[in-house]
């Protein structure tokens, strides 16, 4: 099932690909949206985070990588799974399963259905903080 | 041992078990810790102290504290609290004491700051007032706003559910008659050995919601199987891992060993409603609710569970291996806890109010009326407020009549872009506290009272409880 949501992605140029227009090219050769949320930049390199629509995700970091810039997909909620205690009190909170309880009872977060910081709504249902926006 | 009864019936299984291991992970409020300091010099008489900036109490003699697991920082409060204390002295981490006193002629010291850790401390019990409740509510959310509870946080219209209690693993559903858990039953207590020392605060057996009190020795226990905890918006807590070994005695006591999570039932309870009485909307057994998903009115909704199945399932193995390795023996319950017990609610205490007993008629109109109409009806009835409604009756926004002021000077030709739409509401039977907190989060100064099909039975306002409350300050 293909579901439609956010994808937060990191950019990273170096001297060779800041001054080239990437960005803008692959918007224009993909036709696709990409949401700039912050960028550093300057001759030595930059960062730029973005998000994009997670159906054309896929495309839009390869067509980046192309162009000889890294991506880095960032993990948006991270689990820590010394504090967590399996308790589930995270699972019935998550809109899309990517908090579910196993066979063993054990608690997973399945990075790959995460909506990450565009949801958000198990950070403050876990009673041991151990979850967390990250990136 | 429930698979055995099943598949060899009880007499096999009686022959072939000696002791059953039961277990519970999960949020125990009424816990804490009795520490004893030992004496300064020059000494104190302790009138108040903290640790970590967490209050503690000295409910005894001059160094003697007891750290409540549910009290909250002052400099962190619903984050850190003293089930986090506990837990970081049972880890070995150093905890800041600061304490203040009047002094007297034999404790003259008024003031105190020390670093301790467990190794310092004469005495460090834990002691546990309420906790192995045979079974616990489940608890979802009816109203239009999200809600942080002691049972999590809840979403709104019935999108999830929380339940706690480890179903057919919890010591006290394996003994519901309380045959072998008694005054005096060593048990397995947060990783080290404690003690069964009585029913706990509202022992509520003719019900069953029974539940037991325990202490242990703290400085033995492992942070594996304890933690503090923070509950958004509510405060913070501690869990707690008890195991409880049930010796296997007689076909009878095989027989209650035997219960299957489809056999304990529960409510599920509408948290939305704020008061003591809550709603309950289905009975639900932890089978259904161990599956993850359960029925809602009719809706398929989320469970979770507040208490962790998979450490109470590590409790009870760890309890296993230390009965087998010879590090644990049964001790019989030296008094039975009480079968007859119940819990009483509170003699209604003074002040207490409801929506119930303000609630007036509201000043209502529907979308398409004509705007001067319904400003002389604002004025005829002396209101602030228009609440709009469809055909039906049911809520569909509502007016200030400063709003409705300024649609008349710019010549507006229609309600419509006057009208909130996205309004907050109060239930009939909503505490007046809770009303006063949604006025003041949301700076506005009336609610339409509304009904499950969000019909409107009125309107609150602030000017109506401030006339009730005569200046007292609500909350
Ligand atoms: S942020 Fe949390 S609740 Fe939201 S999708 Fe990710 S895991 Fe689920
Ligand atoms: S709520 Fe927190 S502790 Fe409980 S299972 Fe989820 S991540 Fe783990």
């Amino acid at each position: 099932m293909e579901v439609e949501y956010l994808v937060r992605v990191m950019f990273r140029f170096d001297k060779e690909t800041v001054d080239k227009p990437i960005t803008s090219q692959v918007i224009l050769e993909q036709g696709v949206p990409i949401n700039i949320l912050s960028a550093h930049m300057n001759q030595r390199g930059g960062e730029i985070l973005a998000e994009i629509d997670s159906r054309s995700a896929e495309k839009v970091i390869k067509a980046f990588r192309e162009k000889g810039v890294t991506v880095d997909v960032r993990r948006l909620i991270e689990k820590d799974d010394e504090l967590c205690v399996d308790c589930g009190g995270c699972v019935s909170i998550c809109p899309m399963d990517a908090l579910t309880l196993d066979e063993g009872r054990a608690v997973t977060l399945h990075e790959d259905q995460c909506n990450g910081v565009t949801c958000g709504l198990c950070v403050d249902a876990c009673p041991q903080r151990a979850l967390r926006l990250i990136g | 041992m429930k698979d055995l009864v099943e598949s060899s019936g009880v007499k096999v299984a009686l022959r072939d078990v000696d002791v059953v291991t039961t277990g519970t992970f999960g949020a125990m409020c009424s816990s804490g810790a009795v520490i004893n300091l030992g004496h300064a010099d020059p000494p104190i008489k302790i009138e108040k102290a903290w640790i970590n900036d967490v209050p503690v109490s000295h409910p005894g003699a001059a160094v003697d504290l007891f750290i409540g697991a549910s009290q909250m920082s002052e400099t962190d409060p619903f984050e850190y609290g003293g089930g986090h204390a506990i837990t970081d002295l049972i880890g070995g981490k150093e905890v800041e004491l600061r304490a203040t006193a009047p002094g007297t002629d034999c404790y003259p010291r008024t003031r105190l700051e020390v670093t301790l850790t467990k190794d310092d401390l004469n005495q460090f019990y834990l002691i546990n007032f309420r906790n192995c409740y045979q079974r616990y509510a489940c608890a979802t959310n009816g109203r239009d706003e999200i809600i942080y509870t002691y049972m999590g946080k809840l979403l709104p219209h019935y999108r999830n559910a929380n339940y706690s209690g480890s179903g057919e693993l919890n010591p006290l559903a394996n003994d519901p008659d309380y045959e072998t858990i008694g005054l005096g039953t060593r048990i397995f207590l947060n990783g080290g050995v404690g003690y069964v020392i009585g029913e706990g605060t509202q022992h509520n057996p003719t019900t069953g919601f029974g539940n037991i009190m325990v202490k242990g020795d703290a400085k033995a226990m492992d942070p594996e199987f304890i933690r503090g905890a923070s509950f958004t918006r509510y405060g913070t807590t501690m869990y707690n891992g008890i195991g409880i070994p049930i010796p296997v005695l007689n076909e009878g006591i095989v027989q209650k060993l035997a219960v299957r999570d489809e056999d304990i039932y529960t409510d599920v309870v509408d948290y939305g409603v704020p008061r003591r009485g809550r709603p309950t909307l289905r009975k639900i057994n932890y089978k259904e609710l161990k599956s993850g998903r359960i029925d809602v009115n009719g809706q398929s909704v989320k469970a979770g569970s507040l208490s962790s199945i998979r450490k109470a399932q590590q409790v009870s193995e760890a309890l296993k291996h230390w009965i087998e390795g010879g590090r644990f023996f049964l001790t019989a319950p030296i008094e039975r806890l009480p079968s007859d017990t119940v819990f009483k609610p509170m003699k209604q205490p003074k002040g207490a109010a409801f929506v119930e007993n303000i609630v007036h008629e509201a000043v209502t109109c529907t979308e398409d009326e004509d705007i001067e109409a319904v400003a002389a009806r604002l004025i005829n009835r002396n209101a602030n407020h228009v609440v709009v409604v469809d055909g039906d009756g049911r809520l569909a926004g509502i007016i200030t009549s400063w709003d409705l002021t300024k649609s008349i000077a710019n010549g507006g030709d229609g309600l419509g872009d006057y009208i909130v739409r996205a309004v907050h509401t109060a239930s009939i039977n909503e505490p007046l506290e809770a009303v006063s907190k949604t006025l003041a989060e949301h700076n506005i100064s009336a609610l339409p009272v509304i009904d499950g099909e969000r019909r409107v039975l009125g309107i609150v306002t602030s000017e109506d409880i401030s006339k009730l409350v005569g200046g007292r300050v609500l909350g």
